[in-house]
């Protein structure tokens, strides 16, 4: 799993206020923990910047650049701000995150990536807003994406797709369907176009004691249809232990075990039954309630953990 | 060439809530009101019977409302001025079942007090034998300085008390779990918060066949389908077998009806709108039987004549042969 770490981002206080104090030092402690822990590439995400970008985008690449040698990934919607920081980049191909299919985004951001053979990624998202089914999706990329990039010679191996992970909580009808489009979309190109996704967005609005099992579980059924890159939390060590689970095949726990058989009934297109849980423990009866509530099979609400479980 | 109709069949079914109790269980009702109990989608007789009919409530209040439309007020007279004789006008008007709305102040202005409340819930009990709901003003302190007297006063008597919302459920939940009584929960059009809601009251021990939700609507072109939706979710979640799904649910049309420009101007509005008091009726009745299509089994209403052309629909719907 190729993990783009997402820690420096503007929505969390302590990168705020580091940021306004241009504290270097906070930045090149994020990154470095973040590159041990195993991130390949990093997430900036600074926010629009609409009045200081000319001077922060590229403050933010050489503070990063002077401790890290992996690609920086330029999460913005200033695009005048990701060129300046694209500007400034000395070490490895860049990311430049996001352009959509809406038609102003989807005409400049890619001209960008290749004059400055950044890769991009591109989100499943068209004017009319995200659609809720995979088929919808995967045409974004295959009508508008991917022809836009052909039109202008840049590489589908430099093409990031998106498909874009939306909360459980909330927006629930969107996460199987998020499955389904990534598995369709590995026949979008041969050999099948590099697909990213926001893991931790699907439990956006979820309380904080839940988050990091939806977002395991999560990861676990992307992984069976294929999912090999991802924006996430380098340093959440039980979700990085999940993926080596996954990865490594390793069935020595009964945890890891219904791990794997959950990765091969999504790969094979089959729904995990209950009676390859066991509900006495407590650790897979809580994997088994999250796959139901991923699923859309029951209805999410903040305690599902804690009503019983449904056969 | 014979049409095979297809049938559906749900694991679930929805619980029943029984509103009121009678003599023989410690109330003073003269019969009790059940809802709930399906096991298919609202009207498809032809696939389950439908054990109970929706019902209607009419709303009445505990003293004048000073922000109902005159064309309520008219139709009501006098008896919008005592709870008791309301009551008694609502039940012959075909009500169901009865909602009295505590108003947050007193004639005078000050603060509606416990005894008041008290007094005119007891006078509705006392003017009429229907099952009642009683709601507080909506503000959470007065809620559960209102409510709770009014549970411990009316012990036994089996009625629903509301409104629990998520930020203010507990008081009124205690009250109705040490009186026999049920509780409304409500939600704002969210399937997600109206389940939450439910679990966290059931947490409290309220067993759930004394649970009705309300998950909101808007009135006709003020958000309706997006609240039909949210019903008709949660009734295909209840039907999967989803136990904290598996509760009737209440709405309240006339509220939401009698709020919208439609209902309350009579002047300054296009000709073609038509007789003023017809559309007020008419938007308070299409209101209801949307969302009694999409699964209510209480619709709590205003205006007699809705009452009346409401209870029609819903006899019609019951019997019609397309549907059984």
């Amino acid at each position: 799993m190729y993990i783009i770490g997402e820690n420096i981002h503007i929505i969390s206080e302590k990168v705020k206020l580091a940021l306004k104090e241009r504290d270097a030092k906070f930045f090149q402690e994020s990154a470095v923990a973040q590159v041990e822990a195993g991130a390949q590439a990093l997430d900036l995400n600074l926010g629009p910047r609409k009045k200081d970008w000319e001077e922060v985008f590229p403050w933010m690449v050489e503070t990063v650049e002077a401790v890290v040698d992996v690609p920086l990934s330029f999460d913005s919607t200033n695009i005048q701000g990701i060129e300046a920081g694209l500007k400034k980049i000395t070490k490895a191909q860049p990311i430049i995150n996001s352009t959509s299919a809406e038609p102003e985004r989807l005409e400049n951001v890619p001209l960008i990536a290749k004059k400055y053979n950044a890769r991009l990624v591109a989100l499943t998202m068209a004017a009319s807003g995200i659609p809720v089914s995979a088929d919808e999706r995967v045409n974004i990329a295959l009508e508008k994406l991917i022809p836009r990039m052909m039109e202008i010679d840049f590489p589908i191996s430099d093409l990031i797709i998106d498909p874009l992970v939306l909360t459980v909580s909330g927006c629930q009808e969107y996460c199987p369907e998020l499955v389904e489009a990534i598995r369709t979309l590995q026949y979008a190109w041969d050999p099948p176009p590099p697909i990213s996704v926001g893991l931790s967005n699907v439990s956006n609005a979820v309380p904080a004691e839940n988050r990091a099992l939806i977002n395991r579980t999560y990861c676990v059924m992307l992984m069976g249809v294929g999912l090999k890159m991802m924006i996430a939390n380098p340093l959440d060590e039980p979700l990085k232990n999940t993926i080596r689970i996954i990865e490594e095949r390793d069935a020595s726990t009964a945890v890891g075990r219904l791990y794997l058989k959950l990765h091969d009934q999504v790969a094979a297109g089959e729904a995990l039954a209950i009676t390859d849980v066991d509900m006495k423990d407590p650790e897979q009866a809580a994997i088994w309630k999250t796959v139901q509530i991923l699923m859309n099979k029951v209805i999410y609400a903040d305690s599902y953990l804690q009503q019983a479980s449904m056969a | 060439m014979a049409v095979e109709i297809p049938k559906d069949s749900w694991a679930g079914s929805v619980r029943v809530v029984t509103l009121g109790a009678t003599p023989a269980d410690g109330g003073t009702r003269s019969h009790t009101i059940m809802i709930g109990g399906q096991n298919t989608l609202p009207f498809m007789h032809f696939e389950k019977p439908t054990p109970h009919r929706p019902v209607i409530a009419v709303e009445i209040k505990d003293r004048r409302p000073e922000d109902w439309s005159g064309l309520l007020l008219d139709i009501w007279g006098d008896a919008a001025n005592d709870p008791a004789a309301w009551a008694k006008q609502a039940e012959v008007a075909g009500a169901d079942m009865l909602v009295l709305a505590l108003t947050l102040t007193a004639a005078d202005g000050n603060p509606t007090t416990p005894s008041m409340a008290v007094e005119a819930v007891k006078a509705v009990l006392a003017a009429s034998k229907l099952p009642l709901i009683v709601l507080g003003p909506g503000q959470a302190d007065a809620d559960n300085e209102l409510l709770v007297p009014v549970a411990e006063a009316t012990k036994g008597e089996r009625l629903a008390l509301g409104l629990c919302e998520d930020k203010n459920y507990r008081t009124i939940v205690a009250a109705a779990m040490a009186n026999d009584h049920c509780v409304v929960a409500r939600t704002p059009m969210d399937v997600n918060l109206a389940k939450q809601l439910n679990i966290l009251i059931h947490d409290m021990g309220l067993p759930l066949d004394r649970i009705v939700m309300d998950p909101t609507t808007g009135a006709l072109g003020y958000g309706i389908e997006y609240g039909y939706s949210v019903m008709e979710r949660l009734r295909l979640a209840a039907l999967q077998g989803d136990a904290m799904t598996q509760l009737p649910m209440m709405v309240t049309p006339g509220f939401e009806a009698w709020k919208t420009k439609e209902s309350k101007f009579g002047q300054d509005v296009p000709g073609t709108w038509g007789n003023w008091e017809e559309r007020a009726i008419n938007w308070e009745t299409l209101t209801a039987m949307t969302l009694v299509e999409s699964g209510a089994d209480v619709v709590v209403l205003r205006h007699p004549e809705s009452v009346r052309r409401v209870h029609q629909a819903i006899t019609d719907l019951m019997t019609v042969p397309e549907t059984v």
